[in-house]
């Protein structure tokens, strides 16, 4: 190229100097032309010569030239020396003309020829130079070409190389962002298929799983903003998160119901995942209060629609409280039972709950110990203590939330018309619920207590009140026949006891001081179960239950054996028949029994040893057994039942106690109105009754006897019952069978081995009876209990004073003369008549004996009553003579000493009774009228009467009249003080 | 609360030893099987109210032990029955030879009147039979008696032993054949018509029994 261009310039340089030439030659032409316009230019060629060759002068000539000449191309000399000539002096000179004209024709020449010569010098120059100029065309030609072929080369091959593979590479950059284009448009279908994997997982209730990926996808979403696909999945990857909240909230309150740890850390996990570690507990805590609702409301709702038959009610808009007095009878266990279940059901979850945030967070707090500065861990520990608390607290609130439907639910239905062992279950059932309560909480479940209270109450006051009925109806028609048991038996031996026999009187009482009876539901196990407890005990129900089974599932087989109303095992039946079964076979242990026999175990008292063998026959066919009649067994199992509700029913255990109470004093009464009151009262009334036992009946008439007139039109809700009657089959009249003495005796002693049995019982009752009312029961068995062997005395007096005629006597005595003036050898006949109504009554008495056991106290009562009644009519009838005299008065010691000495033969009685009371009441006689009178104020014990009589009949042997005044005027004084 | 009812019916159960009296009772008042049953006591009692012809009747049941050394003591029970069942088992025919003592013990001791059902109980153990139905029938026929075959395990006749016998004293009643009334009939009206016929003085006395 340079080549070319050095060409090219010198080209030009060429050009104009050749240019310059024809300047040259134009010059010469214009030089001439406006002067000599008609004269050729060989003009001058012909003067050549003019000018000699003088380098020198040609030198000049040129040097001489005005510089104006060499100035530019287009100035034009003929113009400049025209105006030469103008500007000159005025007048023209031609010589001056010419002058010039040859200054310039010598200039012109001069130049000329230094042109000429600088031509002829530069011609070979010029010629070389045109050559290669020549040279230089033809290469430029062949480059020309050469150019153009490179051109049409390189046009050739932009044509067929540079468009196509900028093509390509446009393609290439294309085909990479397609690439990238299709991994980003993969990603988005990967996320949009995640959307049904989530789904599946959410079904596979991998809820960290899903929520990681769903939060995975919305990372990715948010990288993928600027698509607009984008936009709607990562909405919809919103909604699905929010889908998965509420699936988590789903599987959170599933929890509810049944716990399982590896779901429930599933969904911890993923809560944690959401940071909503807080939320969750609180909406478990929510979901705990609607399972306790539902649960409770579906099953009670279950149940009052399977039995309500026609659907008309719609029992789902119910409220809870409402559906509950809806269940009827038959359903109402079932139903609690289920309740029940359903209800540990979910706090057995809550328990797991919390377990597994023990054990859960225990190990947390390890790894959290190790590096504690960590902000994670400082909010995870603050999570952890969140949810501890939170779970505690709530603790209280299920319980509360559960006993409030159980409680509800039992509240709902009276209770009172249900079975006993029903009823024993229901309280099986919500005890059970309260240690469960207690384990789960601490609590005293105060709800159910007062619950169960109200109903135990109700239910309590209703049966006792049909057995009272019952109790009356057993007492009208009770025969008062002695019903056959083994000497042996006690109450332990009845099934109802069973309880007591089982856990064994001990441990009862052991166990029972140690619980104060209100203290704690634990303790208010049925003490039957204590044994079972106690064993289990440090295990608990939500160790024991807590993975399988249920608490409530296995009351029936853990507690069939030991149910109430169940009887006896076969075992238990051997025993139970050896107790009452006393048959005539076993006579081989009469013997060993005979011996004891004759200690009379309830006195200490020992016996004389009597010569009658009749004696002997008793025994042998008594065995001492305890007297109790058919009615008296039904109330001693009434006790039993009574105990039973006691020991499951703590909280009305006084209650109880009361009720247990009037059973007794009912049947006291009952002995009392039947066998004691048949006598005219104001026969001796004075040692009938203690004050005591009077006190004792008359509150029973007041408190619990309904008064005759009322029988009809009291409405039987009263807690009274009517007056009972003696069955009409009982005889209390004959004088045979000694006015009844056989009905007598079983119904006195019956009475007084039910006070035993009662008495038995008393460190029982105090156990369950809160501390505060042990008075009353103390009360109880120093005013009543203790005054049922008191009964014997009225109930045995009308005997003693029916059999034996003592007016007879008297009358008799009055017929005796005592002023007799010798020393009788002889008794009086009137000891003979006495003696022998005793003899016949002795008699019967063994008569009656061998039909009926009586009792060494029984035989010494009416023995006691008997003398005691003779004594006094021996009193009476003494003090009923007129006159007496020295004489008389020693008949009298003769007939009181014939009496006794007999007397001493037909009775065992020790020391005989009453005895001094006629001896010194006859050796009064003898005293004088100073000391009488000191002996009538020491001695009260004797009527007015006799005190007269005493005073009287002394008369006129060593009393005078004027001391008989004082002395009857002290007895007056006496009288009055009396009133 | 006492249910109201429109009679009272005393009711006996007698018979000899295990032949299941008390299971009787026991099926006919709660309505399942006693299982392991002891012998009885002297006398226990249960009543029940059904419902017989329209009129509701309480029957107040005494179940008597059946060994012999507890006769005594049954027999004051027997006073003022108006219904009994007098139960055999039809696997002894020991229980069944002692029917005649037994029935004549009722007649005697409770009163002519007494209506009676017999009942074989056991009727679940047909296997082990020892008194045939036909047999039993006809003693009952003889004895004018009414005739069940029951199963206190089952309940068979159970309720129905007692229902047909409490019907029995029912028509009798309304024959004018028994009357309630009189002393010992083992019957009573109960509160309902007690109501109705003493309606008059007891809304004079009212006032009184509130006080009282």
């Amino acid at each position: 190229m340079s080549e070319i261009g050095k060409i090219t310039r010198k080209m030009k340089k060429l050009k104009s100097l050749v240019a310059l030439k024809d300047k040259l030659q134009q010059v010469g032409d214009e030089d001439r032309s406006p002067t000599s316009p008609d004269r050729p230019l060989y003009i001058y060629k012909e003067e050549e010569r003019e000018f000699p060759n003088d380098p020198l002068a040609d030198q000049e000539a040129i040097d001489s030239i005005e510089e104006v000449y060499y100035s530019d191309d287009s100035w034009d000399p003929s113009k400049h020396e025209l105006q030469k000539l103008k500007d000159g002096p005025e007048k023209l000179s031609l010589e001056d003309i010419d002058k010039d004209r040859n200054r310039l024709r010598r200039q012109l020449a001069a130049v000329s020829k230094k042109v000429s010569e600088l031509v002829l010098e530069n011609h070979p120059a010029y010629a070389q130079e045109l050559q290669r100029v020549m040279d230089l065309e033809t290469a430029l030609q062949g480059a020309n070409v050469i150019c153009i072929n490179g051109r049409r080369h390189l046009e050739i091959a932009k044509q067929g190389f540079t468009t196509a593979s900028l093509g390509l590479l446009a393609n290439q950059r294309k085909r990479s962002q397609l690439l990238g284009l299709m991994n980003s448009l993969r990603t988005i279908k990967t996320l949009q298929r995640t959307d049904v994997r989530l789904r599946e997982m959410l079904e596979e209730e991998d809820y960290p799983g899903a929520i990681q990926l769903c939060l995975e996808c919305q990372k990715a979403a948010s990288i993928f903003r600027h698509y607009s696909c984008i936009s709607d999945l990562s909405s919809k990857l919103q909604d699905t998160l929010e889908m998965i909240e509420e699936q988590l909230d789903v599987a959170l309150s599933k929890t509810c119901n049944s716990f399982d740890a590896a779901h429930y850390e599933k969904v911890q996990t993923a809560y944690r995942l959401l940071g909503k570690t807080q939320t969750a507990m609180d909406q478990l805590h929510m979901h705990y209060a609607s399972a306790i609702h539902n649960t409770a409301f579906q099953i009670v709702l279950g149940y009052v629609e399977l039995c309500s038959g026609t659907g008309d009610t719609n029992f789902q808009k119910m409220q809870y409280k409402d559906l509950c007095t809806h269940i009827i009878t038959e359903s109402y266990i079932p139903c609690l039972m289920d309740l029940c279940k359903a209800l540990w059901g979910v706090m057995n979850s809550y328990h797991k709950t919390m377990q597994w945030h023990e054990l859960h967070d225990s190990t947390n707090q390890e790894a959290a110990e190790a590096d504690a500065t960590s902000s994670i861990n400082i909010e995870a520990t603050f999570n952890q203590r969140y949810v501890k608390q939170k779970l505690e607290h709530g603790l209280a609130r299920i319980w509360q939330d559960v006993q409030q439907k159980v409680k509800l639910y039992l509240l709902g239905t009276d209770l009172s018309v249900f079975k006993f062992d029903d009823f024993l279950h229901v309280l099986d059932l919500v005890n059970k619920l309260m240690l469960i309560g207690e384990e789960f909480c601490n609590s005293k479940s105060e709800g159910l207590q007062d619950s169960i209270r109200k109903q135990s109450i109700n239910y309590f006051k209703n049966y006792h009140r049909s057995r009272m009925d019952e109790l009356r109806m057993f007492l009208e028609n009770e025969a008062w026949e002695l019903c056959p048991v083994k000497s042996n038996f006690t109450i332990l031996n009845l099934q109802e006891f069973k309880f007591l026999r089982r856990s064994g009187l001990v441990k009862l009482k052991l166990s029972s001081t140690m619980s104060s009876p209100q203290s704690s539901p634990a303790k208010l196990a049925d003490t039957r179960d204590r044994p079972a407890d106690t064993r289990d005990a440090p295990q608990g129900f939500f160790i024991r239950y807590g993975n399988h089974g249920n608490p409530f599932d296995v009351h029936q087989d853990e507690d069939d054996g030991e149910d109430v109303m169940a009887t006896n095992g076969y075992d238990d039946e051997e025993k139970e028949q050896n107790a009452y079964a006393d048959d005539d076979s076993d006579d081989s242990d009469v013997p060993e029994e005979l011996k004891q026999d004759f200690v009379d175990e309830k006195t200490g008292e020992a016996p004389v040893r009597r010569d009658s063998k009749k004696k002997y026959d008793k025994s042998r066919k008594f065995n001492n057994a305890p007297i109790l009649t058919n009615t008296t067994l039904n109330v001693l199992r009434l006790f039993g039942k009574y105990m039973q509700m006691m020991n499951v029913l703590k909280p009305i255990a006084f209650d109880v106690v009361i009720c247990m109470s009037q059973l007794f004093d009912y049947y006291l009464f009952s002995v009392y109105s039947f066998f004691a009151t048949d006598l005219d009262m104001s026969a001796a009334a004075d040692w009938g009754l203690s004050n005591k036992l009077k006190t004792t009946l008359k509150r029973i008439n007041d408190n619990l006897i309904l008064p005759e007139v009322y029988f009809f039109y009291v409405s039987p809700v009263q807690d009274k019952v009517p007056f009972p009657h003696v069955s009409p089959v009982v005889d209390l009249t004959g004088n045979q069978n000694l006015y009844g003495l056989a009905e007598r005796v079983v119904a006195t002693e019956s009475l007084v081995f039910l006070a035993e049995q009662f008495e038995f019982l008393q460190p029982q009752l105090e156990s369950v009876i809160p501390p505060a009312k042990k008075a009353f029961l103390q009360q109880f068995y120093s005013q009543t209990i203790s005054t049922a062997s008191e009964l014997r005395r009225p109930v045995y007096r009308v005997v003693a004073a029916k059999s034996v005629v003592y007016d007879h006597i008297l009358q008799l005595m009055a017929n005796v003369k005592w002023d007799i003036k010798d020393i009788m050898s002889q008794h009086s006949s009137y000891v003979d008549v006495l003696l022998r109504e005793l003899q016949v009554f002795s008699n019967k008495l063994d008569q009656v004996g061998r039909h009926v056991p009586i009792p060494q106290p029984v035989y010494n009562v009416l023995w006691e009553h008997c003398i005691r009644l003779a004594n006094r009519t021996f009193v009476e009838g003494f003090a009923s003579a007129k006159k007496c005299s020295n004489e008389g008065r020693a008949l009298m010691q003769l007939d009181f000493q014939q009496f006794l000495m007999k007397l001493e033969k037909l009775t065992d009685l020790r020391p005989i009774p009453d005895r001094e009371f006629v001896e010194v009441y006859v050796k009064a006689y003898y005293l004088t009228d100073a000391d009488m009178e000191r002996w009538i104020r020491d001695h009260r014990e004797y009527s007015t009467k006799q005190l007269t009589g005493l005073v009287t009949c002394g008369v006129g042997s060593h009393i005078n009249k004027k001391a008989r005044q004082r002395l009857l005027a002290t007895i007056e004084d006496m009288e009055k003080l009396k009133r | 609360m006492s249910e109201s009812y429109d009679f009272l019916f005393k009711f006996l159960v007698i018979g000899a030893a295990g032949t299941g009296k008390s299971c009787i009772l026991h099926q006919f008042i709660e309505s399942k099987f006693k299982q392991d049953s002891s012998h009885t006591i002297g006398v226990e009692f249960g009543s029940k109210v059904v419902n017989v012809g329209g009129k509701s009747v309480k029957l107040q049941i005494w179940d008597t032990a059946g060994q012999e050394r507890f006769r005594s003591v049954t027999r004051s029970y027997y006073r003022g029955a108006a219904g009994a069942l007098l139960v055999y088992d039809i696997t002894s025919r020991e229980t069944y030879n002692q029917l005649t003592n037994w029935l004549t013990d009722a007649r005697t001791l409770a009163s002519p009147n007494i209506v009676i059902i017999l009942c074989g109980n056991k009727k679940d153990l047909d296997a082990d039979r020892e008194v045939t139905f036909l047999e039993a029938s006809r003693f009952a026929q003889e004895n004018e008696i009414m005739f069940l075959e029951t199963s206190a395990l089952t309940g068979e006749n159970v309720e129905e032993a007692f229902l047909k016998c409490s019907r029995s004293i029912l028509t009798k009643i309304e024959s004018g054949e028994l009357d309630p009334d009189r002393m010992g009939s083992g019957i009573q009206y109960g509160d309902a018509s007690l109501r109705r016929i003493t309606r008059q003085p007891q809304q004079q006395r009212n006032p009184h029994c509130t006080c009282g």
